[in-house]
């Protein structure tokens, strides 16, 4: 309860002192730095704020209770920048957020990087970095970069950022020019994946079954591909990523079933690991003031559970290995269209699907942009099925086919 | 599946064909840039790759900072760089909060435009025909 209380106190602290400064600033923030005499480069400082509202009809979604409707919504981040030497930059980033039981307003180190560009053709970039993946991976959890209050889910799961957003590791990055045909822009990375223990693919992994005591860090390669063409705006992307053993434990006690309706108490550990191959493909084009984007997403999990079922009882100690997957794909088709700096609508379809499981979603959303500073979004879903629901004891819903409908609400300021 | 790559494919390459040669001139705008920038004249294409992102640094090596002057020069932005002026605020905040760029700097009016330009080193910016260009240098584009 207390913790409670001081996780909220930072979350409305910082909050504030982040609204304040857009309200104030309602720009960029520049630090003069003097170094032995000499004058350095100015810092940049940029920071945002985001608060959403989630409000659903028949099933809790992404927050806690949303039912009921939930504030458990939001991010926010504050980072600096400058070019200490020629063709050099550093940026750092740090982020806090809260969906549902994930996050909690824990902040953490986003990104920390030094970038060096040799030519337009050829850069480096090493640290932490956020992934490049398809239109949004990399922004996915950045209210403002977007007309969309919610992107769509089974792409970019709010939940999962600690899988998806980044990596400690490298990346190479560039752009070669096609004589006449446009260009091709690349980044390959590779590094380490660090989820975390209350993180969002934990609480995937433990979907109504054991806890989640620990996850690995997993080796993770990739990268991403835009052929820019020559018709103004339109790109399209290519997308591979392979995890190579994405690997957790998960512990605790289970009834064990020794006989016909009999059983005994027991506890099990189970390890788990495997691969994981990732594509995604992309389409977008700019044309006035249309953006229309449609995107292809799936991955390949293939692994196996070493499993430990101890029943105290017996003295006696059960070991099995199963086998385990996972391979579910799913699309969008967005299109937004701004009438002016102020109002933006938007509109997606996209479909998940998952062995028997589906979960499709129709969206329609209007961005306000009231000040430079300042943008408030509300966005009405109509979904069918329950797919991307976890399913626990408190929700036990996530093979349902019926429609629902869910509100949501954003605001977010930044500088 | 497959037949479906073909049209995607079809239809690019149709819309590739197409395409326009580049236009080169900016309606009621001039290019501006800090008076350390070497460069006397750019090509459209340079100009692009500069606003989105893709060439980062002057030749040595100075960054380039980019300076806006909202709503008074947005024929000219879409012009040189094929966005409107929220998609390329839109654009930039990408960049910036993902970790892969610097936001353009923004200024009040033409005068402060102007003004930030002369004293921010490594600075471009697109300003009204009109402005009092004091302390810049104009950048010509082929």
């Amino acid at each position: 309860m207390k913790q409670t209380k001081v996780t909220e106190t930072r979350k409305v602290l910082l909050t504030a002192a982040l609204g304040a400064a857009a309200a104030c600033g309602a720009s960029a923030y520049e630090v003069p730095l003097t170094f032995f005499g000499s004058n350095m480069p100015p810092i940049e400082v940029h920071g945002f704020a985001s608060q959403g509202f989630l409000l659903s009809s028949d099933y809790d979604y992404l927050a806690n209770d949303t039912k009921n409707g939930s504030f458990q919504f939001s991010e926010m981040g504050l980072n600096v920048s400058m070019n200490p030497f020629p063709n050099t930059r550093i940026a750092v980033q740090g982020f806090d957020f809260d969906v549902g039981n994930v996050g909690q307003y824990d902040p953490f180190l986003d990104y920390a990087l030094i970038e060096y560009t040799v030519n337009d053709e050829l850069g480096i970039r090493a640290g932490r970095i956020r992934r490049p993946s398809g239109i949004y991976n990399d922004i996915q959890d950045i209210d403002l970069a977007r007309t969309f209050v919610l992107l769509p889910q089974g792409m970019y799961d709010a939940r999962w950022r600690d899988w998806s957003a980044g990596l400690d590791g490298g990346e190479l990055f560039g752009d070669f020019k096609l004589p006449k045909i446009g260009s091709l822009s690349y980044a390959a990375y590779a590094g380490m994946v660090n989820m975390q223990e209350n993180g969002g693919v934990a609480r995937y992994a433990e979907n109504g079954s054991l806890p989640v005591a620990t996850m690995d860090d997993t080796p993770t390669f990739g990268s991403q591909v835009w052929y820019n063409t020559p018709v103004d705006g339109l790109r399209v992307g290519a997308n591979v990523t392979y995890m190579s053993e994405f690997g957790f434990t998960s512990a605790g006690p289970s009834p064990i079933q020794v006989g016909p309706g009999v059983y005994l108490p027991g506890e099990i550990t189970s390890h788990t690991v495997g691969n994981v191959f990732f594509q995604q493909y992309s389409i977008e084009y700019l044309w006035r003031s249309w953006t229309f984007q449609a995107e292809y997403y799936t991955y390949n999990f293939t692994g196996w559970s070493h499993v430990q079922v101890y029943i105290p009882a017996a003295h006696k100690t059960i070991p099995q290995l199963q086998t385990t997957g996972d391979n579910p794909d799913t699309w969008y088709a967005a299109v937004s269209y701004r009438l002016n700096k102020h109002v933006e609508l938007g509109t997606y379809y996209t479909m998940w699907e998952d062995a028997s499981l589906h979960q499709n979603d129709l969206a329609l959303c209007l961005r306000l942009d009231l000040k430079d500073w300042w943008l408030f979004k509300i966005e009405g879903h109509y979904l069918e099925g329950t797919g991307l629901l976890r399913d626990d004891a408190s929700n036990p819903h996530q093979s349902q086919n019926g429609g629902w409908f869910m509100l949501a609400l954003k605001t977010t300021v930044s500088f | 599946m497959k037949s479906n790559l073909l049209k995607v494919g079809f239809v690019v390459a149709l819309a590739c064909c197409l395409t326009p040669f580049r236009a080169c001139a900016l309606d009621g705008a001039v290019l501006i840039a800090n008076s350390s920038v070497a460069a006397d004249s750019l090509t459209a294409d340079a100009l692009k790759d500069i606003y989105t992102g893709k060439t980062k640094y002057w030749d040595g090596g100075q960054a380039i900072i980019i300076a806006v002057l909202p709503d008074k020069t947005d024929a000219a932005l879409q012009q040189a760089c094929g966005m409107d002026s929220s998609s390329f605020k839109t654009f930039w905040q990408r960049l910036a909060f993902s970790g892969r760029g610097q936001e353009p700097k923004k200024a009040d009016d033409a005068a402060a435009l102007v003004a930030l330009v002369a004293s921010t080193k490594g600075a471009i910016a697109l300003a009204p025909a009109d402005a009092a260009l004091t302390g810049v240098k104009k950048i010509e584009i082929k």
